[in-house]
């Protein structure tokens, strides 16, 4: 295996396949960076085994700047190999596999030999068949994305809530995320023909649209048993997807209320963060929410035994219904109050003080709701 | 309380008031092995008494008088939580010495009574008037002086210590008696010649000292009628738990699960109860060949539910990966404890129809 190719372009590659190796892990070669070259071009290739992402470099585009002189494979120490690239010091680099895995790296005056790993004792990609491809717009994708994966579970005591679940169905996209103290769930229009159920670990999908630049329009997803391949560009995006059946979380969102608030979200925002900064004081992380409907007055009170108290009258839009004092973990409403954007017009509704209340923009009700469940106070 | 056990058993059962009871295994049955945990007054008088080999208890008293009860900690348990309970509604500043004693600071208490034997009495008749059982109290200045007046005037007695009286109170006392002198310190005493509080407060402080160390130090100041030990009040809980012993070994999994989830039901009751929940769920389990293993998970919120300790517990269980699959005790524990002064309320994810994922 010999080639030369474009360093920057090369680098720009290397830095998304480098988002799924990690340092920690069982199996050590997945420590190791994979290149693969073939007439057509290098494909690099990174995992740990919950996600694996490849990256093809075509000889076609010139860009590249891809010479092929024998093809071939070889896995690298991905630490190394990608600072070594990086402090090279001319445009090009020229890589050759020598005898026993060794690698030869030449730039200008410089040159590395390094010690790889046969790449047959690579695991296999896993087989995700493309013929059923779903495209999404990226913009809408990560927006679903960016909007639930706030509310899965960072406990592994029950492993299926740490993924976000999606639901395809003729209908359209559902994807609902819970850990059970709070949950997202966004729909969007889409056609699919066949319906799907999967749950997606909430870390794949972070690092995925991480890895989308916004250059990229439209992203194609793939589903087989277990894993789900997205891809885009040059990228191929592989995850594991979580075992096992997802709860019910329909019959979760309450469709009546007694209470209505309609607020400015970065107006919320500002004041719970500001509430908030005492409660993150105290031993329980809790403030409450006063609403008296006769007076139109909405307050929030904060407390800190130590440090002190805070009390804040909301500016809101428009208020409706009984009288209510809510108790709640501030972080949760600025993890939902974020998802939104700024400047939304959103709406709270509640029922009772210990019953779950909603968020929903007032732009597109049905279609997207954050649900906080309150705090009982003794 | 008086003869606890043994009391406990006649209430339960009227007849054996008048016979000689003993709350044992019964030795005839379990290869002469047991230990009397507790006798009543008809049966002390033939020298049966607690800690005796409970084979030795049955030579002592003749056939026809004699009843064995075996021992039933579950209602020991209930009895003495009860008693508790009347404690607390005379001060939450009390130090409970196994199942069925208690030092009482009443100082200051929540009857607002100065005269300490109304205090005794109102104990003593809520106790009675609750439980049917009886108890004797012990009044004085300090932890030591208190317990050595309970136990002076056995059954349903009363007994304070003056201040003034106090030395005069331990001088007829034997060695054997008193608060802290255990087996080893009773031989070396006798053999100084020393039987009674009497001969001790003759003794040196420097001499007892050289001894007996610091404990000698101790027994000298309470022979002097000093004890500076405070009411240690109920030190906060650092766990809940429940365990039981199975005489069939469980073997399936259903088996296991299903007593997974009674365990965690048990353990989420007593947690309301108490009103704390805890951070850390820890699964105990012993297999036939009586190897017992202990494992627990932390978490960064609180567990309380029993949905949530059952899967904890049972996620634990899975990740032990038990190979020969035959199991004596479970247990689930919840510790990491904190009060319960605020809970998040949970969403029911469940699935339709089950309760259980």
């Amino acid at each position: 295996m010999k080639f030369s190719i474009d360093r920057s372009k090369f680098i720009n590659q290397t830095s998304n396949v480098q988002r799924a190796i990690s340092t920690k892990t069982t199996i050590p070669i997945l420590t190791g960076m994979k290149l693969d070259l073939s007439e057509s071009g290098l494909t690099i290739t990174g995992s740990n085994s919950d996600i694996s992402i490849t990256a093809f470099i075509s000889k076609e585009d010139s860009d590249n700047d891809l010479k092929i002189e024998s093809t071939g494979s070889i896995v690298l120490p991905a630490r190394f190999f990608n600072e070594i690239i990086k402090k090279l010091p001319g445009d090009n680099f020229e890589l050759e596999v020598l005898n026993n895995n060794q690698t030869l790296i030449k730039s200008g005056v410089s040159e590395f030999t390094i010690n790889g790993l046969d790449a047959v004792n690579y695991p296999h990609l896993p087989d995700v068949e493309t013929d059923n491809q779903l495209v999404l717009p990226t913009d809408v994708f990560k927006e679903v994305v960016n909007q639930t994966v706030i509310a899965v579970s960072t406990q592994e005591s029950r492993p299926v809530l740490t993924g976000v679940n999606f639901l395809i169905t003729s209908e359209g996209l559902t994807a609902v995320a819970t850990d059970s103290h709070r949950l997202s769930q966004r729909k969007i229009n889409i056609t699919s023909d066949e319906d799907y159920n999967l749950i997606i670990p909430g870390k794949s999908l972070t690092e995925l649209v991480r890895t989308i630049s916004d250059s990229v329009k439209e992203i194609s997803m793939s589903i087989s048993e277990n894993q789900v391949l997205f891809s885009f560009d040059n990228i191929m995006f592989y995850s594991r997807l979580l075992d096992g059946r997802y709860p019910e979380t329909d019959r979760l969102i309450p469709d009546e209320s007694n209470t209505r608030l309609t607020f400015d979200s970065s107006k919320l925002l500002a004041s719970v963060e500001r509430a908030s900064l005492l409660s993150h004081e105290s031993r329980n992380n809790v403030i409450k929410l006063e609403i008296k409907a006769v007076d139109k007055k909405a307050t929030l009170y904060g407390n800190s035994p130590e440090v002190g108290t805070v009390e804040e009258v909301l500016d809101f839009d428009n208020l409706e219904g009984d009288d209510l004092e809510i108790s709640f973990n501030p972080d949760y409403l600025k993890d939902a109050l974020r998802s939104f954007g700024s400047n939304a017009s959103i709406e709270m509704s509640f029922t009772s003080p210990l019953h779950p209340f909603t968020l929903r923009p007032v732009e597109n009700r049905d279609n997207f709701v954050q649900l906080i469940t309150p705090v009982r106070t003794f | 309380m008086d003869a606890f056990f043994a009391s406990v058993e006649e209430r339960e059962h009227p007849e054996y008031k008048k016979k000689c009871l003993i709350v044992a295994q019964d030795p005839r049955k379990h290869n002469h092995h047991g230990v009397v945990t507790t006798a009543n007054y008809n049966a002390r008088k033939y020298g049966a008494h607690s800690a005796m080999p409970a084979q030795q208890a049955v030579e002592l008293i003749p056939k026809e008088k004699l009843v064995i009860s075996p021992p039933n900690f579950e209602l020991y348990r209930k009895v003495s939580d009860q008693i508790h309970d009347i404690f607390g509604e005379v001060t939450d500043n009390y130090q409970t010495v196994a199942l069925d004693e208690a030092y009482l600071d009443v100082t200051h208490n929540k009857l607002n009574e100065t005269n300490t034997i109304k205090i005794a009495n109102y104990i003593q008749q809520r106790i009675v008037k609750e439980t049917s059982l009886t108890c004797s109290v012990g009044i004085s200045y300090n932890k030591f002086l208190a317990k050595m007046a309970s136990d002076y005037r056995k059954p349903f007695g009363r007994t304070i210590i003056l201040g003034k009286y106090a030395k005069e109170f331990l001088k007829p006392i034997p060695i054997e008696k008193f608060n802290g002198i255990g087996k080893a310190m009773q031989h070396k005493l006798h053999e100084m010649d020393i039987y009674t509080g009497a001969d001790l407060q003759k003794m040196d402080q420097d001499a007892i000292l050289e001894k007996f160390g610091k404990m000698g130090y101790v027994i000298y100041k309470r022979v002097h009628g000093i004890d500076d030990s405070p009411v240690e009040g109920h030190r906060a809980r650092t766990s809940i738990g429940r365990e039981r012993t199975y005489n069939r070994n469980l073997v399936t999994t259903e088996q296991i699960n299903q007593e997974l989830i009674y365990l965690a039901e048990m353990v989420s009751q007593d947690l309301r109860k108490k009103r704390q929940h805890g951070k850390t769920v820890v699964l105990k389990l012993r297999n036939s060949e009586f190897e017992t293993i202990t494992k627990r998970m932390s978490f960064q919120d609180y567990v309380q539910t029993k949905e949530e300790i059952y899967r904890v517990a049972k996620d634990i269980y899975d990740k032990l990966k038990v190979t020969d699959q035959k199991i004596r005790l479970l247990g689930i524990t919840v510790t990491n404890l904190d009060p319960l002064s605020y809970e998040e309320v949970s969403l029911n994810l469940s699935y339709k129809g089950d309760n259980y994922e």
